[in-house]
């Protein structure tokens, strides 16, 4: 790339794609954290980011709207992380989804941005979320495979349990419960044992 | 007599603004639809309208008020003599379901605006929406499951959510064999009631 290449992308690494593409990403949903997503323009991320109008449209070719879904889902990516980082080394499944629930329900209770934008700009977000939350359930379901084959292995699991119909299962209530609680207190540890032994495993787990 | 007469001419009345909403909301949506719309499809005025109902958000609530009304006959229908707990929760979950597929005004929100139902079922706007779902369907399960009636309520309302907004295309929640299936496996476990001293005497 002679022709713009030492002009605009001078940073080392700037020519790596997926840097680029991270560079981006956090520079809008540093906009979105200021201006909130309504306000944030391309404009915005072209000063944040450093990078040019047209690195950007060449990684984003759908524009903002593209860029603020990518954004909200790098959070997402994150959050994601962060609660399998969390629960990796629980001794059993059912540890595992207790103490996952309460991480993730704290998490989101303490997202300022998250909490920010749920007053201001609900629709937008809510919308953003909810799409990328049909990647988040076969993400959560597939994360908890090797601990459904784990209970299987050591004889925990009811005879017959189809282990890829339970992750799916228990993906769909476990993102159900973090945006929406209902009747469950799940900062509560009493609570959430009985959430997880009765409800959630209830069918799964031999007893 | 006038005044038995007066409010049974208003009944209809109101039922038939509700229709208008209801009809308008299925052509366009809920944030497109204007007092003026529903006047004009009901075929009264303006201030007629507003008598019954003082703005969109009042007439929205009816209308919402009249369709848990309806579910909750339909769920009633559907779980009566029921005896086994499974046949009940699969009787109430497929009742649900069918209720929203075939509502014509809830399927075009779920397309050309699912934020305004989305925002009804996730964070903030979650908890009158599951206060709702749970005053709805705990009385159909008090018969089965006493006083787990509103954990269990609450348990198939998060179900059905989960499945209307992300189906299951190898598994679609609209066929009663799959709904059979979840409750007997996922669900019934979680409820059965320790054996009482009774069961386990000759």
């Amino acid at each position: 790339m002679v022709h713009n290449g030492a002009v605009v992308d001078t940073a080392p690494g700037a020519h790596d794609p997926i840097s680029v593409h991270d560079q981006v990403v956090r520079a809008t949903y540093a906009c979105v954290a200021r201006f909130g997503m309504a306000k944030t323009t391309v404009e915005d991320v072209v000063r944040e980011s450093g990078l040019s109008r047209a690195t950007i449209y060449r990684h984003f070719p759908g524009g903002r709207e593209d860029l603020l879904r990518q954004a909200i889902a790098w959070e997402i990516g994150n959050f994601l992380g962060a609660l399998a980082d969390h629960v990796r080394d629980a001794p059993d499944l059912a540890t595992l989804l207790d103490d996952g629930l309460g991480f993730a329900r704290r998490a989101v209770v303490e997202h300022d941005l998250l909490q920010r934008m749920l007053q201001t700009e609900p629709d937008r977000l809510l919308g953003l979320v909810t799409t990328e939350s049909f990647k988040t359930l076969p993400f959560i379901a597939a994360f908890l495979q090797p601990y459904l084959e784990r209970e299987a292995a050591a004889g925990r699991l009811r005879a017959g349990v189809d282990l890829a119909e339970a992750g799916d299962h228990l993906g769909r209530l476990i993102l159900s419960l973090i945006g929406a609680p209902g009747r469950w207190d799940l900062d509560d540890p009493a609570q959430r044992r009985m959430l997880v032994d009765r409800e959630l495993l209830g069918g799964i787990r031999s007893v | 007599m006038a005044a038995l007469g007066g409010t049974t001419m208003g009944t209809v009345l109101s039922a038939r603004i509700l229709d208008a909403a209801r009809d308008c909301v299925a052509r366009v949506g809920v944030s497109k639809t204007t007092l003026d719309d529903v006047a004009r499809e009901a075929g009264c005025s303006r201030a007629t309208l507003y008598r019954h109902f003082a703005g969109t958000g009042p007439l929205f609530e009816a209308l919402i008020q009249r369709d848990l009304d309806r579910l909750d006959r339909r769920l009633a229908v559907a779980t009566a003599d029921l005896v086994y707990l499974a046949d009940v929760c699969a009787a109430v979950l497929t009742t649900g379901v069918e209720f929203v597929l075939d509502h014509a005004a809830l399927t075009t929100v779920l397309a050309v605006e699912p934020t305004v139902l989305l925002s009804a079922v996730s964070f903030d706007g979650s908890e009158l929406f599951f206060a709702r779902a749970r005053a709805l369907i705990a009385p159909h399960l008090w018969a089965h499951v006493g006083s787990d009636a509103e954990r269990l309520a609450e348990l198939l309302a998060r179900i059905a959510i989960s499945h209307l907004s992300s189906p299951r295309t190898e598994a679609p929640i609209s066929d009663p064999e799959v709904v059979q299936h979840l409750v007997r496996t996922y669900v019934v476990p979680g409820f059965v009631r320790e054996p009482t001293s009774e069961r386990v005497q000759p």
